[in-house]
């Protein structure tokens, strides 16, 4: 039996699997990939002691400093579908039929793209729709574009677009910006980005390809519709928790409610950390340090129960 | 077994593309490479192969994938673990 299983291999997971090696804590991370969701950005400057970096190579680097721990044990390219109470802890099933019995677990599976649910998103997904900027805007050269969301993540989708694209609207759907100003003033100043504030996405047009966009304008009332060939969305997020099924209490968005002291869910025995809890803040530093929160509480709590 | 033909469409920014490149360099999986943002040609076979425009598109041996799903290509592949 393990003490403790981490699931994710996001900054969460990670700085939860290097401080519990050093706690020599009898450990097996899972996770489908490292790095994240930031894993995607073209280049991140507020990860804490690193001026710039790019996802891919933060992940890398990520990757490293867990494979360099001692005495933990790594299960990569698998992911946990359910997690049960047995006597004593816990038992985590993967995807690819391993079965492990653990007294405590830590949850750092993140979060997913949150797709807008309109007309048109499914049908025109990958013709048009797309949901990575960094992968996807070398396809829109001289195109024009819009990008749903004004969160860091579209932000910097615009940003990303900048380098093709002949237009970027950026659709905003109240009148403020939510994403860092410093992003924000890369991009307004150029000529070829229109902001449109109060703008409700209703639906997506094409037949093969993406065509058009219309949304409600919230001042007039109005639906207003724009012609172009790529819609981005950067929505927000979902979390990736429904392998927990109702063990521990989540709130209304399926977010793991925790006890932002120590981590603790609902559920003795599981911890959660970063975007799959309800913690507002979706950021590589905050997932990075609450996981490290719950490893040090998760310490206490085994010390406490093997006396 | 006969060794399976494996092309990648991509662009040059998009990172799963370029774990799957590492995957298959990993594995010493040789594969064509080809880069869609400036290849309209092959842009095109990829739309006709996967029927959408999202990179990357991974054809082993006739069998398409869109993005990059390990336990996937390590089947395709027949990569044991």
């Amino acid at each position: 039996m393990y003490d403790l299983v981490i699931i994710g291999g996001g900054p969460g997971g990670i700085a939860g699997g290097v401080y519990a090696a050093r706690k020599k804590l009898k450990t097996a991370l899972i996770a489908e990939s490292f790095g994240g969701q930031s894993i995607t950005s073209a280049d991140i400057q507020n990860w804490i002691g690193t001026q710039s970096i790019s996802g891919f190579d933060l992940a890398k680097n990520l990757e490293n400093h867990l494979r360099a721990q001692r005495g933990l044990e790594i299960i990569d390219g698998d992911l946990v579908i359910k997690v049960e109470k047995i006597n004593n802890g816990f038992s985590v099933a993967t995807q690819q039929g391993k079965i492990l019995e653990t007294k405590t677990i830590l949850i750092c599976s993140g979060s997913r793209h949150r797709k807008l649910g309109i007309l048109g998103e499914r049908e025109l997904d990958g013709k048009g729709v797309a949901y990575c900027s960094t992968c996807d805007a070398p396809l829109f050269s001289d195109k024009t574009v819009a990008v749903i969301g004004a969160g860091n993540a579209g932000l910097e989708a615009v940003r990303d677009l900048l380098s093709y694209a002949e237009k970027v609207y950026m659709l905003v759907r109240s009148e403020k910006i939510k994403g860092d100003p410093l992003t924000f003033d890369q991009i307004k100043s150029d000529q070829r980005v229109e902001i449109i504030y109060n703008a409700e996405a209703k639906e997506i047009f094409g037949q093969q390809f993406v065509t058009g966009l219309a949304y409600l304008d919230k001042p007039s009332n109005e639906m207003k519709k724009l012609e172009l060939s790529g819609v981005f969305i950067e929505v927000g997020s979902m979390p990736n928790a429904e392998f927990l099924g109702d063990l521990v209490q989540k709130t209304p968005y399926s977010e793991i409610i925790v006890n932002a002291v120590n981590q603790q869910t609902s559920q003795l025995g599981i911890w959660a950390a970063g975007d799959v809890t309800m913690s507002p803040y979706r950021q590589n530093n905050i997932s990075a340090g609450d996981a490290v929160k719950a490893i040090l509480n998760i310490q206490e709590y085994l010390n406490g129960n093997r006396s | 077994m006969a060794v399976k033909e494996v092309i990648i469409y991509s662009t040059p920014t998009c990172v799963y593309c370029k774990m799957a490149k590492e995957f298959f360099q990993k594995h010493d999986v040789s594969y064509q490479e080809y880069n869609v943002s400036t290849d309209l040609e092959k842009r095109g076979e990829m739309f006709n192969k996967s029927h959408q425009m999202g990179v990357p598109v991974i054809d082993i041996g006739g069998e398409i994938f869109v993005g990059f799903n390990r336990p996937d290509i390590e089947k395709a592949l027949g990569i044991q673990r």
